[in-house]
């Protein structure tokens, strides 16, 4: 049935009819024709975040826990350009979010209106595709497409930019058949294959075979593709240990006698010992990012490596490949499992094992970060889902939470995003509004965007936040002691009486000094409705050990502090 | 050695924009860049001569295939291919050294396309290293002014069609 709307009315259906039911967003001038038409389309849950940056989060957080689209609306000009830094999250850890901006008036454009800026000038490098729509006869399609780029093949965030008076403009509206997208924007992977998977997979297996010391990683694209049954099935027949990298983390379980734990600059040194000692390494869904590799001259120097991405491009892009893969994660997995003869590595198991070090760590102070850890995990278990900011925290969570449900930790990886934590929950809470979300943060990290608790308490949204407060910016300050001969410029950070800014939200908050209080008081914040806030005080000068020292390679890694000279 | 890196794109300004950026972005080394329309209606054409290796190529034509908006891109080293620059040179032209200018034109088989009693302006085209050194030659004469095209390039007829990467 054909109908005559608006192009703002038309951009609501659209989301209707592509099922997005959760809007992330701030109103402005040249977005009001979109916002005049929302209260007609009651399906679409808007939440009114406290500033752009956030929404962008929000959206990226609720597409990594839901599977399906996150999508963010920001005014032009400054809402536009706020949304960049979660944009550009997105786009390095490989997020379908999709960013609606308005835009000046079309005759304005070009003339330094107010509120106008190149929104598509400023997000092309950090956007998987990107789009100013000219008129709105153009506009169900392009936003269609939009949606569909953003999800398919590699996800990835982009953006639609719509001049204030297309949203005005009136045109006859057809609701979308089930028909594809005409495709003028494409996306991942372009490229057919090369060969049949089956004949990829036999080779493979072939490798895996001959190999001695095989070692599987597992990276983003394991959860992407939901291909965690797959790689725990494909690990168990071959008896090959895994490794999970940051964002592989809760793609295989913790418990599992397989798991080895994460690589790279601060992963355990068994695991970077094995990679060294390793004659290949099957890299499912990975990157192969320098935080893993370290320094790529000396990274697994004995080992092949056969590398399965869904994206073409990533295949001997940061370390050379024997052969690589192109595919869902899934379908090649699944390739590989009826192609490999079960086998097992008991002898190389037993190796890495050996190569296992006590944890070197020294807490000086009563509450460690081992046992916040412990404690959330006490009160989450299996049911929770834990985002993390970034910094030294996002590290101890890493090493210490024992994930077992798939795709239950949520970080900004690639980009290294402060502030990620507390918006993104946001975004996994209303995915997963059953289970308990924990947003746990660093001092730093936490202030950067604290102001989403007033969106937490309007929304009734219970994240439940926690904050290791060291008072220093604990990552940087890890590094000058290191590096830079304790110098600390510009680390130390002063925070707030964090009880007392959660009274002034109205939400419930608590400080953590002792260990003895950390059980009754995450089991009172798990109790709270809402959101709480818990603070930990932490030792100040605590460090994250193992490190490989930048540029160094993954066989040199720093087990415990260094003696510095002060000033050298 | 060169490799020449040519890509099929929407002709609109902000596909054009994204490839430039995505070259930018990866830092290599580019010797020549040139954009003109495509055979195919709305497409341009854009060459990209870059100085590096062929990995290097490979993974810079793979990187340019994935942005919306490109529809093909080949890729080849410049030793399987022909280049080919445009150059206009406007040069101060006396009754005295005339004759020696048209031989220099007719050593690089350049034409004289406009003239005036002062100057003129000659028109050469060949491989980047042969504008130059056309250019080279005339500087003796003064040279007003250069408009240069930069490089467009196609594989060998007897060359593999090269490592072409086309959209589904």
């Amino acid at each position: 049935m054909t109908e005559v709307l608006t192009g703002a009315q038309i951009l609501c259906r659209v989301l209707v009819e592509e099922g997005v039911d959760v809007i992330w967003g701030y109103p402005g001038g040249a977005i009001m024709p979109f916002y005049h038409a929302l209260p007609d389309h009651p399906r679409l849950r808007h939440v009114l975040v406290r500033h752009e940056q956030a929404a962008a989060h929000a959206a990226d957080g609720y597409a990594r826990a839901s599977g399906r689209i996150g999508v963010c609306v920001a005014t032009s000009g400054p809402g536009a350009t706020n949304l960049v830094t979660g944009l550009a999250t997105a786009h390095m850890d490989s997020s379908p979010v999709v960013a609606i901006t308005g835009q000046v008036a079309r005759p304005m454009i070009g003339r330094d209106a107010f509120q106008e800026t190149d929104v598509i000038g400023i997000t092309l490098p950090i956007t998987k595709h990107n789009c100013l729509v000219r008129d709105v006869t153009e506009l169900a399609q392009r936003a269609r497409e939009a949606i569909a780029v953003a999800r398919e093949g590699r996800p990835g965030p982009v953006l639609l930019d719509v001049p204030k008076d297309v949203q005005n403009q009136r045109t006859s509206y057809e609701p979308a058949g089930r028909e594809t997208v005409p495709g003028r924007a494409r996306s991942v992977p372009p490229c057919p294959p090369p060969r049949p998977l089956s004949e990829a997979a036999a080779e493979a297996a072939r490798l895996i075979a001959a190999a001695e010391r095989p070692l599987l990683m597992v990276g983003h694209g394991v959860i992407l593709g939901d291909a965690y049954e797959a790689v725990r099935r494909l690990a168990e027949r071959t008896g090959i240990p895994v490794i999970t990298t940051l964002l592989g983390i809760s793609a295989f379980p913790e418990s599992h006698p397989l798991h080895l734990g994460m690589p790279g600059m601060h992963g355990e040194v068994h695991v970077n010992r094995a990679i060294q000692h390793a004659d290949l390494i099957v890299g499912i869904g990975l990157r192969f990012d320098d935080r893993v590799t370290g320094n790529t001259a000396g990274f697994a120097p004995r080992a092949k490596i056969v590398h399965v991405d869904l994206d073409v491009s990533e295949i001997g892009k940061n370390v050379p490949t024997t052969m690589g893969i192109v595919g869902d994660a899934h379908q090649v997995v699944t390739a590989l499992l009826a192609a490999v003869a079960p086998r097992d590595c008991v002898a190389w198991l037993e190796e890495i094992h050996s190569y296992a070090r006590p944890r070197q760590e020294r807490y000086r102070g009563d509450l460690s970060p081992e046992h916040i850890v412990a404690a959330i995990h006490d009160v989450t278990r299996d049911r929770g889902t834990i985002v993390t900011d970034v910094g030294q925290h996002q590290m101890w969570v890493a090493k210490l939470y024992p994930y077992q449900r798939p795709n239950t930790h949520i970080t900004s990886g690639g980009l290294g995003t402060m502030g990620f934590a507390v918006p993104a929950a946001m975004g996994v809470q209303l995915a997963r509004p059953h289970g308990p979300v924990w947003a746990i943060s660093g001092d730093g990290g936490f202030q950067m965007n604290l102001q989403e608790i007033a969106t937490m308490v309007q929304e009734k949204i219970p994240v439940k936040m926690a904050v290791f407060n060291n008072g220093y910016l604990g990552m940087v300050r890890q590094w000058q002691q290191f590096f830079h001969g304790r110098r600390y410029s510009a680390t130390p950070i002063w925070s707030p009486d964090y009880v007392k800014l959660a009274e002034a939200y109205g939400i419930a908050g608590w400080r953590v000094e002792r260990v003895t209080e950390l059980e009754a008081v995450l089991a009172q914040a798990t109790a709270e409705p809402g959101p709480a806030l818990v603070e930990f005080v932490i030792e100040q000068e605590a460090n994250v050990f193992p490190m490989i020292p930048p540029g160094a390679t993954l066989s040199e890694p720093i087990e415990a502090e260094p003696v510095t000279t002060a000033g050298d | 050695m060169a490799q020449a890196v040519s890509i099929l794109l929407s002709q609109e300004l902000v596909v054009l924009e994204r490839a430039v950026g995505e070259l930018r972005r990866r830092n290599l080394p580019i010797e020549s860049i040139a954009v003109g329309p495509a055979e195919a209606p709305g497409m341009s054409c854009l060459t990209v001569i870059l100085s590096t290796d062929e990995a290097g190529a490979d993974m810079t034509a793979k990187k340019l295939n994935k942005l919306s908006g490109v529809r093909e891109v080949k890729r080849f080293p410049l030793d399987d291919g022909l280049a080919c620059e445009l150059a206009l040179i406007k040069v101060r032209v006396t009754e005295q050294h005339r004759a020696e200018l048209l031989d220099v034109c007719e050593l690089f088989k350049a034409t004289v396309v406009d003239e005036t009693p002062d100057a003129g302006i000659v028109q050469v085209a060949g491989t980047g290293s042969l504008v130059l050194a056309f250019i080279r030659a005339l500087e003796r004469f003064g040279i007003l002014e250069v408009a240069r095209s930069g490089s467009v390039a196609l594989p060998r007829v007897s060359a593999d069609a090269g490592a072409a990467t086309p959209a589904p």
